[in-house]
């Protein structure tokens, strides 16, 4: 694998504005530091999920906002149904809560005592698996009965990540790797083991690949079609986002990564995907970009970073990016909207902004 | 954005230590500190708190290159989690289950980005059980480590052993932790201040680390020259902890340094004999044997008849303002002509040790670099912790480093000034050679 440098022309990089393209639309603030945002699946609505305090439900055009009851000793997690129509949120009380957003109503779950880290849903919505300590729960929304315990693995679970089509695959993340479950059965179909103790797992949309950053500065990738793993290293630091390009361009999919303040994208496509290949580098922040996103069918990665700064890039057309914002703190979680009009971020503050295309180009 | 660095202290002990004790205390008395605890998995705080958070101690290998390199995900994990919240604390105290080896909590401040950058490790805490611990170093690795890895010792639970039995142990403590604080203390009843500001493993603190580590070591702490008229001396003190003190009295011929070293070495010899028992009101004789001066409540005294006037030397195996001890004639409080505090002396029979060094003048930098490159790279699984103040030779500024096993975390000390250039390191580990580890830095001289 081709290890990382530094141009040397880093302090000189023009950064454009893309400031007029995508300007302020509208921005609140959240109760805390900003642990995640999600637009739902038509775009309608932007959920925010603070660190402690209600979670928040604002509509695209920042004129509703719905507070969800939040979670004693903090919130954790929080994951649309694939329809749009439900919000779960889960926190570190154990509670696995489904919020039905027409009715304003709530179903939940007790689950048992241990650290809380993600809910996520399957592709059509059947079942929401929320990890908790070393287990994945496995639950029928509409009865919130457990119907299937993954429980063997080696730490607490970190992530987890559904196949992106197949209803009953999924992979977890924990130390010693990533382990990729298929229900019903008791041992892992396939796993990235190591030693490495994973942190974030994700899986690519064509679902080739599964992908974990590690607490180390490396990415490990596992090629679910030839079941042959590849280690990326080399990095400055730990990586703590990922993104995947779906659109915008000929060859598909691409992976972003970063930790540091470089940003690297890899191709995931062809026969060897990103062995050996050289990654496009992005350098244009100043500090530990925190967060990354594509638009499901744009070309645009827009980054958030310590250093305050919003930029967007085109990656594969030029190096340099352009500024879309710059908050006095720490820029925690970014989200283009599902048609790729929209774009939030939020702050280690809790502030939340969303900027809006003026045109479609 | 609040810049300022979170300090984090980590409190050890084995089973039966205090820690529950100390920590309900902690969690309880108002001292206004917003502490966030996150406590060990089979952690037994007795009350609702909102700010205790458990955790599952679990131990990643970190396969960097490090062969010794564990840390704890859990702490990374939650630590990473209380960092998110807007109700900020002003201090995180993170237990260690009994069993645990110190080293991965430690080693996880020093490689994981985040908490570098956010957090400040204040302090190794070890509480030690004095009646049970002299068995558990006999039968634990885990029990040597906490204390081998501590910044600070509170020797608990002081009240149920003999003075000679405390003696004997704080000598074997400081025989594997030559650095760490050490403080006596019965049913965990310590100042929280000695617990959460400790500063014990910043750079202040490596800087600091005290020269008398580097002395030979004595049966006593402290000694001094008095000029005794003939009659009556007296001797008094204010009630102590300690139960007992020994001490010896010795004529000599002068007050001046000569006699006092003189003095000091008969005074070693008269140590090593059994010291007789001296109830206040007994009646001492300043003639080198040496007197267990029993120590009680409120006020207590004892005598001396001096026949001749001239300088008498008195060693005392504490310092003399621990118990406000005064040497009183018939006319009045007298006040030693010379005195000097040594180092006191430890058993050497642990495998876990301390080895400081310490030489006037620079370093050669590339030498020293190959030197602790090497002793890393083959000894790094046996050295515990390391804390050193260098002097490089073209370098106005002190080079500071500190480490655990094969992990540095080097750092500028600021400039020397007008003070004399100077290294001193210490390495606490085991079956370290001191002679070959004295030989060996010794070539890395300009």
């Amino acid at each position: 694998m081709p290890r990382l440098t530094e141009p040397e022309e880093f302090e000189e990089i023009e950064i454009r504005s893309a400031a007029d393209l995508l300007p302020l639309a509208w921005s609140a603030d959240l109760p805390d530091y900003a642990l995640d945002i999600r637009w739902s699946p038509d775009g309608t609505y932007l959920a925010a999920l603070p660190s402690t305090g209600q979670p928040e439900i604002h509509h695209r055009q920042g004129n509703e906002v719905l507070a969800l009851p939040s979670h004693r000793g903090g919130n954790g997690s929080l994951a649309w149904h694939p329809d749009g129509t439900t919000l779960a949120t889960f926190g570190q009380d154990g509670i696995l809560r489904l919020h039905h957003i027409a009715t304003h109503t709530a179903r939940e779950i007790q689950l048992p005592r241990g650290w809380a880290e993600r809910c996520a849903w399957n592709a059509d919505g059947s079942l929401i698996a929320a990890a908790v300590g070393k287990a994945v729960h496995i639950i029928d929304p509409h009865t919130l009965e457990t119907l299937h315990l993954i429980d063997d693995h080696r730490s607490t679970v970190t992530d987890l990540a559904w196949h992106p089509t197949l209803l009953n695959q999924l992979a977890t993340a924990s130390d010693g790797g990533a382990r990729m479950w298929r229900l019903g059965e008791t041992k892992p179909h396939a796993r990235i083991d190591d030693g490495i103790a994973a942190v974030l797992t994700t899986w690519s949309p064509d679902g080739r690949w599964v992908v974990t950053s590690d607490q180390t500065p490396s990415v490990h990738l596992f090629d679910m079609k030839k079941r042959t793993p590849l280690f990326i290293q080399g990095f400055e630091t730990k990586i703590k986002a990922l993104a995947w390009q779906t659109g915008g361009t000929k060859n598909l999919p691409w992976l972003a990564l970063a930790g540091s303040p470089a940003i690297t994208v890899w191709p995931c496509f062809g026969k060897n995907g990103p062995r050996g290949a050289t990654p496009i580098q992005l350098y244009g922040h100043l500090k530990e970009v925190t967060t990354l996103d594509f638009p499901k069918e744009g070309p645009y990665l827009a980054s958030g970073a310590r250093d305050g700064f919003v930029l967007l890039w085109l990656p594969h057309h030029s190096n340099g990016p352009a500024f879309i914002a710059r908050e006095e703190n720490e820029i925690t979680a970014l989200r283009w909207s599902p048609d790729g009009l929209n774009l939030a971020y939020a702050t280690n503050t809790g502030h939340l902004a969303i900027h809006s295309l003026t045109t479609k180009d | 954005m609040n810049t300022t660095k979170l300090p984090v202290t980590v409190l050890t002990g084995f089973l039966g230590s205090g820690k529950t004790t100390l920590l309900n205390r902690i969690l309880t008395e108002n001292h206004g500190l917003r502490i966030a605890v996150i406590e060990n998995e089979f952690g037994e705080v007795g009350i609702d708190h909102e700010l205790v958070i458990n955790a599952d101690e679990e131990i990643f290998e970190m396969n960097n290159g490090c062969i010794c390199c564990t840390v704890r995900g859990d702490l990374i994990r939650i630590i990473g989690s209380l960092m998110k919240r807007r109700d900020q604390f002003d201090h995180i105290l993170i237990e260690t289950t009994g069993l645990a080896d110190p080293g991965p909590v430690i080693q996880t401040f020093f490689v994981d980005d985040e908490m570098k950058d956010k957090l400040a490790l204040n302090a190794i805490v070890t509480l030690v059980d004095a009646r049970h611990i002299p068995l558990h170093l006999e039968s634990s690795e885990e029990a040597v480590k906490q204390i081998a890895f501590a910044d600070s010792i509170l020797l608990n639970k002081t009240d149920l052993v003999t003075p000679a039995e405390l003696h004997a142990l704080e000598a074997r403590i400081k025989a594997i932790n030559g650095v760490a604080k050490l403080q006596r203390c019965q049913n965990a009843n310590i100042p929280i201040d000695s617990v959460l500001d400790i500063g014990g493993f910043n750079l202040d603190r490596a800087i600091g680390i005290d020269p008398r580590f580097l002395d030979p070591e004595y049966p006593f702490e402290w000694g001094g020259i008095l000029e005794v008229s003939a009659g009556t001396l007296t001797f008094e003190a204010n009630e102590n902890p300690d139960p007992s003190m020994t001490a010896v009295l010795i004529p000599v011929s002068a007050t001046d340094e000569e006699s006092l070293a003189l003095a000091r070495e008969i005074a070693v010899r008269a140590f090593s004999h059994d010291a007789i028992e001296a109830s206040s009101g007994s009646a001492l004789t300043a003639d080198g044997t040496p007197y267990d001066l029993i120590l009680q409540e409120g006020t207590m005294s004892w005598t001396c008849k001096i026949e001749t006037t001239g300088p008498l030397a008195i060693f005392t195996q504490h310092y003399p303002e621990e118990l406000d001890l005064k040497f009183l004639s018939q006319t009045g409080e007298l006040q030693p002509a010379i005195s000097a505090s040594y180092k006191p002396d430890h058993s050497h029979d642990e495998t876990v040790t301390s080895v400081g060094i310490q030489a006037d003048g620079d370093c050669d930098e590339k030498k020293l670099n190959t030197w602790l490159s090497k002793l890393l790279r083959e000894r790094g699984t046996d050295i515990y912790r390391m804390k050193g103040v260098f002097a490089i030779k073209g370098n106005p500024n002190r080079f500071i480093f500190q480490g655990v096993h094969m992990l540095l975390d080097p750092a500028d000390g600021g400039p020397w000034g007008n003070k004399p250039r100077r290294t001193s390191l210490v390495f606490i580990g085991r079956d370290l050679d001191r002679a070959e580890l004295n030989q060996s830095f010794r070539k890395c001289l300009a």
